[in-house]
């Protein structure tokens, strides 16, 4: 990870992609985009993890570096800090099934970095953020759609 | 496999146990498919026609 000062950073996210137990279908079209994101700019990858959920509830973490053939995720491997904490991988888990096996990514909205410094500059701070789910987006147009169908 | 040592005792960034999303089963709910329930996002949020605003 470059030193990045802080007031010039981007926003950081988080997510867990879950594959169930015997659901997983792994052709290397998630690293291939996960490679586009970083090569174009829009993201800085900052940390990796796979986790595994046992049947009696104990997690296994792997590195990156511990899987043989990463291609070219190697050299984003190279980049990568350990940002998250023993603690970190307990609580990402708690969403985790029994028996599957999930990805955790953590990455540097660099798109954002530029706006958020010069709101920062500007004097301004950050006091909600969110993500609204496409989901609720769609169930949200579906209510109005059915509310005028009904008038 | 263990952790490595650089991510043991140090304070974490996540702060509470996750919670699944819930909102995923909806993607998958009988109805329209969820490529034409995409397609419908795409056409309320596209610049000129906007979501109706009920506030």
């Amino acid at each position: 990870m470059t030193n990045t000062p802080f007031d010039q950073l981007g926003p950081v996210d988080y997510l867990v992609v879950e594959f169930p137990a015997g659901q997983s279908n792994f052709t290397g079209e998630m690293a291939e985009e996960l490679l586009k994101l970083i090569d174009a700019g829009t993201i800085r990858l900052i940390d990796v993890l796979i986790l595994q959920k046992n049947e009696d509830g104990s997690v296994d973490a792997t590195e990156l570096s511990d899987i043989d053939e990463l291609g070219d995720l190697q050299a984003v491997e190279a980049e990568l800090a350990e940002l998250l904490a023993e603690d970190d991988v307990a609580h990402l888990a708690a969403a985790m099934e029994p028996g599957s096996v999930a990805g955790v990514l953590i990455w540097e909205n660099l798109w954002a970095a530029p706006f958020a410094s010069a709101a920062r500059r500007a004097g301004g701070q950050l006091i909600a953020n969110g993500r609204i789910p496409i989901q609720a987006i769609i169930a949200s147009i579906e209510a109005d759609d059915a509310a005028l169908a009904a008038s | 496999m263990p952790l490595r040592a650089a991510r043991v005792g140090r304070v974490g960034v996540i702060g509470h146990p996750v919670a699944k999303t819930a909102v995923v089963a909806k993607a998958v709910s009988p109805g329209r498919s969820p490529v034409a329930k995409t397609a419908v996002v795409a056409a309320a949020v596209t610049p000129g026609r906007g979501l109706r605003r009920r506030i």
